[in-house]
Formats: C-alpha cells, structure tokens, sequence
C-alpha cells in the first residue's frame, strides 16, 4: 500500500510538472524584445487594438521587424534608440507608446519574414505591425492580401510638403493606385572601387579606363594565380534585383531577368546580350581574372577578401555599394593596416565604362527597400493608420525622430556637446583625437567599437525622400564624394516584375539561371546552350510571365 | 497472447492454469506501474505524436495564411517533378554507397589495429582517428571547402601546382565527376574511426584459443585475419549494415554542407529538395513540403520494417 500511495504521489507530480511545462505560454518564456531595455513590456497581443475605444483608436505598442540596416543593434545602442524614440513618439501623439523591435538575421530574412507572416496573426505576439521589405518582396506580398494599402496615408502625411525625391513612392503604385510599400530612401546602387596602390604599381590612373577592353587589360595584370583582377559576390546575384550591379562592367546592357523594354516585357535571360555577358564572363574567367572563389562567395566574404590584411590573394576591383561604403571599405582596409601610407585615398570610384554608359547609361540605381504595414483584414483602417502616424510619419519628421533614424540615439551615436575623445589611443600611425564645441553636431565613437567613429543608423541622409531641417548633417567628405559619385552615374534599375506565376516559379527560375550561369562561366557548357538548356526547361513559363506582365501593363 | 506463445506456455507450466484475466483486470492489478507510467506516456503522446497531426497539411496548398484543401494534389506535382525522383535515387545512391564504404573502411582499420602488437601505439592511434567524429558537419565542410578551393588560398591545388601536375586549378566541389568520391572521402575521414568501435568490441570478444590453435597448426597471420577475424566480424557488418539501411534516407547535414547547384543532379537528396522547397523559396507552400516529406517518411517505415524482417533472420531478433 504504502508502495502504492509513493508512486501515485511521484506519477501526480510528474504529470503535473508535464502540464504545467506545456500550459506555460511563449509569452512567459520569451525573452523581451530586442531593445527593449530589459523591462517587461505588455505582451504583443496588445498591439494597439486592445486599445481601441469608442471609435478613437490609440496605438499602445508597435512591433516591427527589421533587417541589418537598422545599425543601431542590440549591441550598439538599439535600447537608447528605442528609449528615446518612444519618449520622442509619445510626447507627438500625446499617448505613451512602446516600440519592439525584432532584428533578424541578414542573409535569411525573407526566409525568416515568411515564415512568421505564414504562422502568425496580427494581434499575436512576434507579429510584425510594420516591417521593412526589398522591392523584390513587395512584389511578392503586395496581392497577398497581408499588407495594408498606404496610398491615401501616404497621400496624406505630414512630410509631404519637404519630399524633394517623390517619384521614389510613385513607382511603388500599383496599377489600380494601391501602395503597399513606403520608402523614406531612394535605393542606392553599387559602384566599382579600385585599389590605387595597385594601379600605382602599374604606373596608372582611373582616366586610363575608358572602355572594357581597358578595364580588362588592366585586370590582367594583377591576375597571376595569386592575385586576381576582381572579385564579387556570385558572377551575377540573380535573387537579388538589379541582378548584375556586383558585375556591371561584365554584363554591361544585359539583365538576366524579366524586364520592360520599349514598352513590352521581355526574359532577359534569353537574350543575346545575356549571351554575350556570359561569354564575356567565362574568357575572364579562363583567363584567371575573376577570383574563382566569386561563385560560392557571399557579399561578406568578397569584401572581407578584398581587403583582407593578406593582399598577397586579394583582388584589385570589387564593385559595392556607393556613398557610406566607401568610408566602410577604407575604414577595414585601415583596420587591416593595408596601404596606410594612402589614408582615405586608398579606393578610387572608376566611372562607369564607355559599355555600360552606352546601354544603360550609368550604375544602376536600385528599386529601394520599403516598409509595410499588415493588415489585420478588419476591414477597419484605424490600426495602420494609427501603425503609419506613429511609425513613418514620424520617421520623416524632419527633426527629432528622424535624426533617431538617421543617427541614432543622442548622447549615444551622436551629439551636440562639447566633448574630445580619441580613437585608436594605443597605436601612435592610428591614433586621431576629436573634438568639439557646444552646439556643435558631431557623431560619436560607435559604442561596440571605440577605435571607429559612428557612421548612421538606418536611413541614410543623403539617400533619404525628405531631409532633415535641423541641420544635423554628418560631414565625413569621404561620404559625400562617395554619393556625389554615385549620383553623377547612376540609373534607376528597370521595376521588378511581379506576376502570379512569376511568383509561384520564382525560386526554380532562379535556381536554374544561377546554375547555368555558373557553368556557362567556368566552361561546362557554352552561353549559348545555356540559354537554350533555360528556353528548354523554363520557355513555357518564361512566356506565361511575359503574357501575364504585358496584361498588366495593358490594364494601366 | 499469441497462440505460439499460449503453446510454449502450456509447455512450461503443464497443468497449471494459464491467467486468462482480462486486460483491464490485469492493468488494474498492475495499477501502481501504470500510474508511473502515465507521465512518459502523455509525454510521449504530446512530444511525439501531436506534430504528426501536421501531416495533414500534406493535403492541402498552404502558402502564408491562405489554407485550402486539394487533395492528392501536392503528390501528383511530387511525382510528375523529375528535380523530386532525382533527389530520390540520389539519396538511395549516396546512402548506400556511403554506408558499404564507411563500413568497409571500418572493418580494415579495426583489424589493422587488432593487429596492433604495441598497446600504446594503439591506443593513441584509435583517439587520433576518433577525432574527426566529434567535428561538426559544418567545421568540416569549411575546412574541405578551404583545402580544395580552386583559389591561390586552396592547398591542394597550389601543393599540385608547386609539383607542376596542374597548370589551373581543379574545382573540386563544383565538378560533377568529383563531387561524389570527394563526398565519400570526406565521409570516410569523418566517421571510420567512430564506425571501428563495435568491430573492435567484436574483436576483442574472439577466443584467443583460437589463435593459439592456428599458431600450432602453423598459420601465417594473413591465414588468421581470414580464418579467424572476418568471419568472427562477419555477424556484426550485417548487424550494423541492417541498422543503417534503415536510415538510409536521413540524409542531409553533410551533403547541404558540401553541394552546390552545380552538382545539384549528382548531390540533390530528399532532405536537400524538402529544405530549399520550405526555406529558400519566398513564399513556400507547406503543403507541397509536407507532402514530400510524408513520401519520404513511408519509404524510410518501409524500409524499417524491411530490415527488421531481415534482422529477425540474420539475428533472431528484430531492430524494433
């Protein structure tokens, strides 16, 4: 008996520490949310429409999901940011509000965005209310029903009067006038940097490039086995719109996806000049110039090779993005001790080839990256317009908030006190002291790294649809060259098709483009038969696309 | 009770009754372990069997939150795409051949190291070949993809150009030719030294008499490793070749760590397809992934039931 009365003692203990694991919430175990400065915040199911009462709408809590472009990370200030974000919101929109900010991984975010607009609900917790989104996703989520039309908050919000750059928001209308996507930037683009000490080496200069004949030249000769003429993050970047900006002296006019020409949709992949780029790509590549590790390479790994404290196998161009990565990319080559003797002369920005100059007439601008907002399928507008008030009308504020945007968090990223610091301290070659006076606006030593100076948070100001009135402008004249540059060369990359199949397909399509890129380039098959192994397997669909965009753009 | 075990019951206890209780009376008798065992059960109920309720989505298109039924849908499209049989006999191909290879290497280097005569020299050679084991898949593949980069950076294809053997580099793990032996070498590195320790717990288990007695009748030590250590062996290769095959299409971590489009058509296996369906496409369809994966999983109960079956014969026992 007594046998008997143990075990059921110890089976009901058990059973009931079993339920009591299963009956406890996400929300009890969940770790706040980033920058959320440790407090324990209302759960996310009150996101804003608890609050709702008697028609007035009052917006408690915001969720947004965001990618590495907000640069002020957890380990970097984001709680400051959001500390003072809320104190700046709240005091507009006479209510308190609390910002969660979830910052996922780079490289898998769509992945990662997928998957939580697939299991979640608005309401629910991890639920974005806004997030932001590449062009290429827009297209993809715009008739999915889950994101909010914006046109008419759009229309109607406050910053409209200072916007310098509308077409940016123009583009983004659908055919019937919906928009599902707000961009507070326009979309930068990427340019090709060379390493002066290497073109010194060879008695040269940038004005010495005119045309591909002489870029390729040129890349010859610092290609010995060792070293190579270029390097990128794949031959082209075929998820990724506008394809081909890591290359684009390589595929010069051709764009390997589906693009409006003259007035008609056409698959780039087919054409002839996707040929010709291929071909141009494979003789580079026989010919030991581009880096063979550019196939498997990712952005970060290209770079890190470029300027990588070991040049004796490091490249001489790699095309990247324009404006802030330039300082970036001279920075880590300062960090990495190679060519200090150049300081910020160490890159020079080749103009863009007679080829490229002659077909799309610069460096492509990108479609700029946005952010939505979801619908909660209400059929009531008070949440997202509450959701864009608080969140992106605010962003453009001109002033407070959007200097939080820009720079980040006072006191923290940036200031205007008097202060001196000195960065690199312990290395006499490195060492630079700063200072400044009262009133005067200066960015502060980045708070994960006190030997570099802060550069911006997630809008850039020279990039953004409506600067700041405040004044607050960062003077890193490495920056300004690096836009003024890119804005001399640049584009607008063609607008990222978006169709029903073209959706459904997009990934094997992709994943077929990149696979025969690849082989076209190291010499498996030829150009041609890669396009003709693409026509084969894909043409049906291809011309599915081409019918159902051209529709499209008959119905506008 | 089945009736064979009705038969041998009434063998052993002759007249004495057999307890015909009921099942219920016999559990209610046996209340207390029951009631200890209730917890593992729900346990095992929650953990286990509840995610199966997801199968269902087999049948159904679930692309974000829009979730309709469509039937044998998702399967027809399964078994009319060629990328899916390709992934298929892939998975079949490298599986099996991964699995005859890493045990035949195990086999030979185990009774390499019985042969051992010097105990330390053994020993220090059994951890160093362990090692490899306890890496992850990941650890390794970067170290692979290092080593036999076609870049100045590789070893193998500088070390092969400083000989003048090669004039380019070899792209080793972008070559449809050289994928496959790479992918077994690299296997073979990884998990031989794991796969001797039951052949050497084998070994150790033979009668010296039996050596003892070769030795008087005058056999080389070629004559005992044939006569004597592989056919002692030979129970446990089929043993772990039959507990294996069942497994045969779990496989993903060291082929997602090493294939590349390239190779998709000599490297793309079930779990690799399933993955890039579910994870890498913008907006997947559950539905279609699941239903691959519930494919792929009655193959994988078939094939269990197949090796139990085989293992009853071999062994007198089954796996389950």
């Amino acid at each position: 008996m007594k046998k008997k009365l143990v075990s059921a003692v110890i089976a009901a203990s058990m059973v009931a520490g079993l339920l009591a694991g299963c009956g406890s919430t996400g929300a009890d175990t969940a770790a706040p949310a980033a920058g959320d400065a440790g407090a324990t915040k209302e759960s996310a199911a009150a996101s804003g429409d608890a609050a709702a009462a008697s028609g007035d709408f009052q917006l408690d809590n915001v969720n947004i999901i965001v990618d590495g472009t907000l640069t002020a990370t957890v380990d970097s200030g984001q709680a400051e940011f959001v500390q003072q974000w809320e104190a700046a919101v709240s005091e507009k929109l006479g209510h308190p509000i609390t910002l969660n900010i979830t910052q996922l991984d780079h490289s898998d975010y769509s992945g990662t965005v997928s998957r939580t607009l697939t299991t979640g609900a608005p309401g629910e917790e991890g639920y974005p209310d806004a997030l932001i989104m590449s062009a290429t996703m827009l297209r993809q989520y715009q008739t999915t029903g889950l994101l909010w039309n914006l046109s008419d908050a759009y229309d109607n919000a406050e910053f409209q009067s200072r916007i310098i750059y509308p077409e940016v928001n123009q583009n983004l209308k659908t055919a019937d006038g919906a928009q599902y996507g707000f961009s507070p930037t326009y979309g930068n683009g990427c340019v090709t940097y060379l390493k002066q000490s290497w073109l010194d080496k060879e008695g040269k200069t940038v004005d010495d490039i005119k045309t591909f004949n002489d870029y390729y030249e040129l890349l010859k000769k610092y290609s010995d086995g060792k070293t190579y003429g270029v390097i990128a993050a794949g031959y082209g970047k075929l998820d990724e719109a506008p394809f081909i900006n890591y290359m684009p002296e390589w595929w010069q006019g051709a764009y390997p996806s589906f693009y409006e020409k003259d007035g008609t949709w056409v698959d780039g992949f087919t054409e002839q000049a996707t040929i010709d780029a291929l071909a141009r790509l494979h003789q580079g590549y026989v010919d030991g110039i581009i880096d063979p590790d550019t196939e498997e390479a990712g952005t970060k790994q290209a770079r890190e090779k470029f300027f990588s404290n070991d040049q004796s196998t490091s490249e001489f161009a790699f095309t990247y993005w324009a404006g802030q990565w330039l300082r970036n990319l001279t920075d880590n080559m300062s960090k990495n001790e190679v060519d200090d003797d150049l300081g910020d002369k160490r890159l020079v920005q080749l103009p863009p080839v007679q080829e490229i100059k002659d077909t799309w007439g610069g460096y492509l601008n990108r479609e700029a990256p946005v952010w939505v907002i979801t619908d909660d399928g209400d059929g009531d507008n008070t949440r997202e317009q509450a959701i864009f008030d608080a969140l992106f009308d605010t962003m453009l504020d001109g002033d407070k908030v959007q200097t939080l945007w820009t720079y980040g968090a006072e006191d923290v990223h940036w200031s205007v006190k008097a202060e001196t610091f000195t960065t690199n301290a312990d290395d006499p070659d490195k060492k630079k002291d700063y200072e400044y006076a009262d009133g005067e606006f200066h960015l502060k030593q980045s708070p994960n790294d006190p030997d570099t100076i802060w550069k911006k948070n997630h809008l850039d100001p020279v990039l953004v649809i409506a600067p700041l009135t405040n004044g607050y402008t960062d003077n890193d004249p490495l920056v300004q060259e690096g836009n003024k540059f890119f804005l001399a060369n640049c584009v607008d990359a063609p607008a990222a098709a978006s169709s029903e199949t073209l959706t459904a397909n997009n990934e094997d399509l992709t994943t077929e483009k990149t696979t025969l890129m690849n082989k076209a380039v190291v010499g498996e098959i030829t150009p041609e038969e890669a396009v003709q192994t693409y026509i084969d397997d894909f043409g049906d669909i291809s011309a599915t696309i081409i019918e159902e965009l051209n529709a499209q753009s008959a119905a506008q | 009770m089945s009736r064979k075990q009705d038969k041998l019951a009434q063998q052993v206890l002759g007249d004495r009754k057999l307890n015909k209780k009921s099942l219920g009376a016999r559990m209610w008798n046996c209340r207390g372990y029951y009631l200890m065992f209730l917890p593992v059960f729900i346990f095992v109920l929650i953990i286990y069997y509840w995610p199966m309720l997801g199968i269902r989505y087999a049948f159904f298109s679930y692309k974000l939150r829009d979730i309709h039924w469509v039937g044998f849908e998702n399967f027809k499209t399964l078994f009319s795409t060629s990328e899916f049989w390709r992934a298929f006999v892939n998975t079949l191909q490298l599986s099996i051949t991964k699995l005859l290879l890493n045990t035949f290497a195990a086999v030979l280097v185990s009774v390499f190291i019985n042969e051992m005569a010097n105990l330390l020299m053994k020993k220090t050679v059994q951890t160093v070949i362990y090692l490899p084991h306890f890496m992850s898949y990941a650890v390794v593949a970067a170290i692979f993809t290092l080593f036999l980069s076609p870049s100045s950076t590789g070893f193998v294809n500088e070390t092969l150009k400083s000989w003048g053997l090669i004039d380019r580099s070899i792209d080793f793990l972008h070559n449809k030719g050289m994928w496959r032996p790479i992918f077994y070498l690299i296997n073979m590195w990884k998990e031989t030294g794991w796969g001797t320790v039951i052949f050497l717990a084998t070994l150790s288990g033979i009668n010296p008499e039996l050596y003892e007695a070769a030795d008087i009748d005058g056999a080389t030590r070629l004559q005992k490793v044939r006569y004597i250590t592989f056919p002692a062996l030979g129970n446990t290769i089929i043993v772990v070749l039959i507990l294996n095959l069942a497994k045969v299409l779990n496989m993903f971590e060291p082929v997602f760590v090493l294939y590349n489009s390239r190779v998709y058509e000599v490297s793309d296996v079930i779990s690799t397809y399933i993955y890039r369906k579910t994870f890498l496409t913008a907006i997947p369809d559950y539905g279609y992934s699941t239903a691959v994966g519930l494919f792929k999983s009655v193959v994988g109960a078939t094939l269990m039931l197949l090796c139990n079956e085989a293992s009853k014969k071999v062994r007198g026992r089954g796996i389950m």
